[in-house]
């Protein structure tokens, strides 16, 4: 079969940023999101939630609440056909298995937790019955933090014990190779529960439309229909799930939100039902980050070769499972870095505690490490007196390497074309601004996965259709969160069949009309969807290729399909003697019709698949990864401890920047969520109760906090993703935090290990250097005594 | 509930609409008359995304009510858009930048950034600074584009505007 | 999300505001500018029967009266803070509060909330209250029985809390002009450009005509407790000197018992505090200095 792939250097399409379908939408403010739905007889929806963090329910009555004028159902767990969702998430591959309730029975784990639902006429009517509903609750003892989780006789989030799952991997002797190493740096560092903070609150609206249960909401994941089905006590085939485009998801909208609870109150009032959680509601309630302590022992010879890392990680879990088994498997498998380790030993634990659930949040368990491999890396450069980036270089994995976990890199590594550009990006360090200000600069590599961890055995699929008037047709499961997942599969269509972009419609998260393509997570869209919407409009084209070639007259093998047409190309169409010969995508279509040809094409790309072995921490974890580094030069104030980012810079090898304007803006999106996780977001939850729980004290970075990224891109074309595309969704927030703490190391010698880096705790690492001065620094180094200078990150 | 029914003038058009005490301007705009480009995003005027111009005037239609509105001119970003759904200027620069990722911040980012704009224009002075435009930008949140794509479409609208005025 | 149910009136002046507001009793609240009631009414933190709107019964603008040496700048109560950042009258006769509200919420705030409704809201991290203490300034409040000229120093009275009767409101906020000679400084930290105040420090300080030196100083903090406080007199710096200015900051400083909350520590408060102050005065006393006739 003839390999009509697309030359490198004529991408028409693919490489260049049009502002196209959705971005249309959004700009003219006519798109609608989940909550812009309305039905008639529409009913208003509200969780009751609990006041408290752990406790027996003794007694639910809801007849207050159910008598009140407007009130159309009250909802408890008995209300619940099947009360339980059992969500084994890496497969059941290590993790215990735990039920999680829709609506609480006789218990409640974590402060807001649901146990009953409203629906009424109005949302005013829905917030005074909420407010009717009267529960007992006998206050019970809990847990708050993985170490009072993990101490023998504490108090049990689940019977089954409050060890959810611990991951190990091995390899090499690591005792051995810390024992023998010239130099042992160690550390503690430790990371806060931060919310996604999304501007579009959790939202949906359900009906019942022909007997079928439809739910119209935003979410990343339409496959819950599944689950709802299951919830309801309903076949598959009675339950619909459509995702309107998302006003922000970052992982806060891939487990269920509203889906159980419209679900539950379409079925039993029979009328439509909108919800929309309460901002307040989404910071207390919704799913947050796991915090992480992470422990790290890294060894190393006096050139700064890496020999050992043990590496311990725990992060909170909170009161259910969620997606917690995959985000510390994800950890573990990036606790390393981008480094090479001979000798590895990495344990990563999920642990129940009575805390809101920890569940998805962009980069995964394998953005929170980026703090600890950095952080130990910069601790060794200046105990062993080298550069930071020296000692980087040394150690950076190469294609072919092994991993920890025995797997071999096959994509190039551009880490350090990466670390250098975001350096030069940043120009000459800048002086301080007056007395009692310190500068600083810092940098911050990552090795952050993209696509589904490989025993998932991850598939997408996408239907095409070529219209009868040549305009094209895509339908796909894929969920938008407002990255352009939609809109890129229009751009790898129109490269390939050549249909201009106004003339694609694309129609996607429909469960019940579209192909599924696996939910928007894991980075794994553009190298899912990409691929399978690639390969369909290539296998489109093949198949329509002789019928083009027969009407032109010319080879298949040398077809351009661009501009809307399709027309003779390749060495021997400069024969000027052929003129310009070409037919109208229409033409072709009805071409096909004739010869009963199809020009209807579904197409499922399956991701490489493997296996991983709890046991011995050995085997496959994720297909490839994308690289990169970020740097930035800070001013610090040594009187109030405030941090000011003076510039910041990202570089990221993408593989092949599909839009390449849509890539800046992840990178620049994503590094501002890590400069908020970084200095200024704390949900501050203490004895399980979140402090900040207004949308005012929550602090999201805003337009004047910080300055613009600067950004650069990579395309190294090894990516697995369509046309050798890396994901690029995760990875820029994760260099963040590592940066920062790294360029404020710089500032005032001593390493932040707690984040996030408020003014109250630079000021604490500023007294303790004053209470206990280092004796200078390590013998050898290159840092200059002024703080300006920065520690061997080059200008 | 005492229902009473008030006449709001939105995007140069009247509405009769029936109204509680407590309705605030976000209530009526989204749920009675439908207006997608108005939206909830935290009912404590912190976030930006109710943002309406009132006579001209940004304010939070989370926490105005729809009954001091009667007999003002409420404008909603759709309102700045010509026949047939003519992209304003300042839109096509937020098209053409990039500057909305997921879209959800887009009309408050719009309606503040042409007050900023139009009131710089009209006293006189130079096109806001890119720093005062940041200013002026901070109490609308964003959560997708770090904003710099958002300061950049308003950037070269701010500079359209200025050479509009300069030679009209 | 959604405020609990309330009846609603528009008060056509303050009269017929105190007339409802007495009547109503406990139940009844003034609508004002709303960028603090309505958040509260949102969140359901209140539940009043009755909002009493008194946006229409006042459209005056700022005003002065007197002369350079005893002028007083009269702000109606219903002055939007935007106008208080752009108004000629405001930025000339009281600089201060002209430069702290640039930190006071964000463009849609300030384009409806007041500074009548600021002062009575009493928030204890309130920039506006800083800089009312700090100017000497008064309100005039309208009850029942009629107006009552109140320091501002004796209006704050705990956390939200006025001292205020249940029937009156604040009708206009007098501050004396800036006068020769008179130097200003208002600095704040806050862990997001424009959010409430960790700690915020206005200082008013007054030179000598003839001899420049320290003739009276006036240092008002928020955030450090459950008001806005002036600092005690006796604690204010000796001369305009460095070291008597550090030295009244520290002084000053040691003397708060700032709490905890999500955002600082009573303690990091403290030290704040201290740094600002001291911040504060040297600026002020470099501005008196530069402001010579």
């Amino acid at each position: 079969m003839t390999q009509l792939t697309e030359p490198r250097s004529a991408y028409r399409v693919v490489g260049t940023s049009p502002a196209h379908h959705d971005f249309v939408d959004k700009v003219k403010g006519s798109l609608h999101y989940a909550a812009d739905w309305q039905l008639p007889g529409m009913l208003h929806g509200r969780v009751v939630r609990s006041p408290m963090p752990s406790a027996r329910i003794t007694g639910i009555d809801v007849t207050a609440a159910r008598a009140l004028p407007g009130v159309v159902a009250v909802l408890t767990a008995a209300d619940v056909p099947s009360n339980q969702i059992v969500e084994l998430a890496s497969g059941g591959l290590a993790e215990l298995q735990v039920t999680m309730p829709v609506l609480a029975e006789d218990r409640v784990r974590y402060m807001g937790e649901p146990v009953a639902l409203v629906a009424a006429v109005t949302q005013q009517i829905a917030h005074e019955a909420a407010e009717l509903v009267a529960v007992d609750y006998i206050e019970l003892p809990g847990v708050f933090d993985v170490a009072s989780a993990r101490a023998d006789g504490a108090p049990r989030v689940h019977e089954v014990g409050n060890t959810l799952v611990s991951w190990q991997i091995q390899c090499g002797d690591v005792a051995g190779a810390l024992a023998a190493a010239d130099v042992v740096v160690e550390g503690e560092y430790r990371s806060q529960h931060v919310e996604h903070a999304y501007l579009e609150p959790e939202a949906g609206v359900g009906w019942l439309e022909n007997g079928v249960l439809t739910l119209r909401v935003s979410t990343q994941v339409i496959e819950h229909a599944a689950m709802i089905a299951h919830i309801l006590g309903l076949p598959q085939s009675k339950v619909r799930v459509i995702a309107a485009y998302m006003g922000g998801g970052f992982g806060g909208k891939e487990d269920m939100t509203v889906e159980p609870f419209l679900a539950l109150l379409v079925w039993h009032t029979r009328r439509p039902v909108r919800m929309i959680w309460d901002r307040q509601e989404s910071l207390v309630a919704s799913t947050k980050r796991h915090p992480f302590i992470m422990r790290y022992r890294t060894g190393a010879d006096l050139d700064g070769t890496i020999t050992a890392q043990q590496v311990e990680i725990l992060g909170d879990a909170g009161a259910y499972p969620n997606l917690s088994p995959r985000v510390l498997f994800a950890a573990a498998a990036c606790a390393c870095g981008p480094y090479r380790v001979p000798n590895a030993s990495i344990t990563s634990t999920a642990v129940f505690t009575n805390n809101v659930p920890s569940s998805a949040f962009r980069g995964f368990g394998a953005m929170q490490v980026v703090l600890g491999y950095e952080a130990q890396l910069d601790l060794l450069a200046e105990r062993l007196g080298l550069s930071r980036t020296e000692l980087r270089e040394r150690n950076f994995l190469a294609k072919g390497d092994l991993l920890p976990t025995g797997e071999r890199l096959d994509t190039c590594v551009e880490v350090a074309e990466t670390m250098h550009r975001a350096i030069g990006m940043l120009g000459e360090p800048p002086r301080p601004s007056g007395p009692g200000k310190l500068t600083g600069r810092g940098i911050g590599c990552n090795r952050h996965p993209y696509g589904r961890t490989i025993w998932f055995r991850d598939r997408a699929s996408a239907w095409l259709s070529l219209q009868a008037d040549g305009t094209l047709l895509i339908r796909s499961g894929v969920t938008d969160l407002g990255a352009g997942q939609a809109a890129s599969l229009c751009q790898i269509a129109a490269e390939v069949l050549g249909a201009p972009l106004d003339d694609i419609s694309i129609y996607i998260g429909d469960s019940a009309l579209n192909p599924p393509a696996g939910g928007t997570f894991a980075t794994r869209q553009l190298y899912m969807s990409g691929n399978a919407v690639l390969h369909a409009a290539r296998e489109l084209r093949e198949r329509m290729a002789p019928v083009a070639a027969d009407l032109l007259g010319w080879p298949a093998d040398d077809l351009e399909f661009a501009d809307g047409r399709v027309r003779a190309a390749g060495p021997a169409h400069r024969d000027a003697a052929r003129g310009e010969v070409s037919i109208t995508l229409a033409e072709l279509a009805a071409a096909c019709g004739k010869r009963a040809i199809s020009t209807a094409h579904l197409s499922t790309w399956r991701a490489e698949s493997g296996s991983f072995d709890p046991r011995t921490g050995q085997g496959d974890t994720f297909p490839d990864y994308t690289y990169g580094t970020h740097a930035a030069d800070v001013e610090v104030d040594v009187e109030t401890g405030q941090v000011t980012v003076l510039r910041y810079a990202a570089c990221h090898d993408v593989g092949r920047a599909i839009n390449p304007m849509r890539v800046q803006g992840q990178i620049q999106g994503g590094a501002m969520q890590g400069l908020g996780y970084a200095l200024t977001e704390d949900m501050a939850i203490e004895d399980g109760y979140v402090q900040a729980a207004l949308f005012a004290n929550y602090l999201i970075p805003n337009a004047q906090d910080f300055p613009d990224v600067l950004v650069d891109i990579v395309e190294s074309g090894e990516g697995k993703g369509p046309l050798g595309a890396r994901g690029i969704g995760e990875p820029p927030i994760g260099n963040v935090a590592a940066t920062i703490a790294s360029a404020i190391h710089d500032a005032i010698g001593v390493r932040p290990d707690r984040l996030p880096m408020t003014p109250e705790r630079v000021l604490a690492l500023l007294d303790e250097r004053d209470r206990s001065p280092r004796p200078g620094r390590a013998s050898g180094s290159d840092r200059s005594p002024h703080p300006a200078h920065g520690s061997g990150v080059p200008t | 509930m005492n229902r009473q029914q008030i006449t709001l003038s939105v995007n140069g058009r009247d509405h009769e609409v029936w109204i509680v005490p407590s309705d605030t301007v976000l209530d009526v705009l989204h749920d009675e008359l439908g207006l997608a480009d108005v939206r909830y995003g935290c009912g404590e005027g912190v976030c930006g995304t109710c943002t309406v111009l009132l006579d001209g005037e940004p304010v939070n239609g989370c926490l105005a009510l729809a009954v001091q509105a009667a007999g003002h001119q409420v404008t909603t970003m759709r309102g700045l858009m010509g026949p047939g759904e003519a992209l304003h200027p300042l839109q096509e620069c937020f098209l053409r930048r990039g500057a909305s990722q997921c879209g959800f911040c887009t009309p408050g980012m719009v309606l503040t950034s042409l007050d900023l704009v139009r009131r710089a224009i009209t006293a006189g002075r130079a096109r806001p600074t890119r720093e005062e435009i940041r200013y002026a930008l901070v109490g609308n949140l964003c959560r997708c584009t770090g904003y710099t794509k958002i300061l950049d479409a308003i950037e070269e609208y701010a500079d359209l505007a200025a050479q509009e005025k300069a030679a009209p | 999300m959604v405020a609990p149910a309330f009846q609603y009136v528009a008060a056509a002046s303050y009269d017929e505001a105190v007339r409802l507001l007495a009547a109503g009793g406990d139940e009844a609240k003034i609508l004002a500018g709303g960028q603090s009631l309505m958040p509260m009414l949102n969140l359901r933190l209140a539940h009043p029967e009755l909002l009493i709107d008194i946006n229409p019964a006042d459209q005056r603008p700022p005003s002065v009266t007197g002369d350079a040496a005893g002028g007083l700048l009269r702000l109606p109560a219903l002055t939007r803070h935007r106008v208080l950042l752009e108004h000629d009258l405001v930025r000339r006769g009281c600089p201060l509060l002209a430069d702290a509200v640039r930190h006071v919420g964000n463009v849609r705030v300030r384009n409806r909330g007041t500074i009548g409704g600021s002062l009575a809201h009493a928030d204890h991290t309130s920039e506006i209250g800083c800089c009312a203490l700090a100017t000497g300034a008064h309100v005039v409040a309208r009850g029942p029985d009629g107006d009552r000229t109140v320091p501002v120093s004796e209006l704050f009275a705990g956390y939200w809390t006025t001292t205020l009767a249940s029937a009156e409101i604040i009708t206009d906020v007098l501050i004396p002009v800036a006068r020769p000679r008179q130097g200003w400084s208002f600095h704040e930290m806050v862990r997001r450009t424009s959010d409430f105040a960790i700690v915020a420090v206005a200082v008013l300080v007054d030179l000598a005509e003839r001899t420049g030196e320290l003739a009276a100083v006036r240092i008002a903090l928020a955030g450090v407790g459950d008001r806005v406080v002036l600092a005690d007199p006796s604690l204010n710096p000796a001369s305009t000197a460095d070291a008597d200015l550090d030295a009244a900051a520290a002084r000053i400083a040691e003397r708060l018992e700032p709490s905890d909350d999500v955002h600082a520590s009573g303690e990091y408060r403290r030290r704040l505090a201290r740094v600002l102050t001291a911040r504060a005065l040297r600026q002020a006393c470099a501005r008196a200095a530069g402001a010579g006739s």
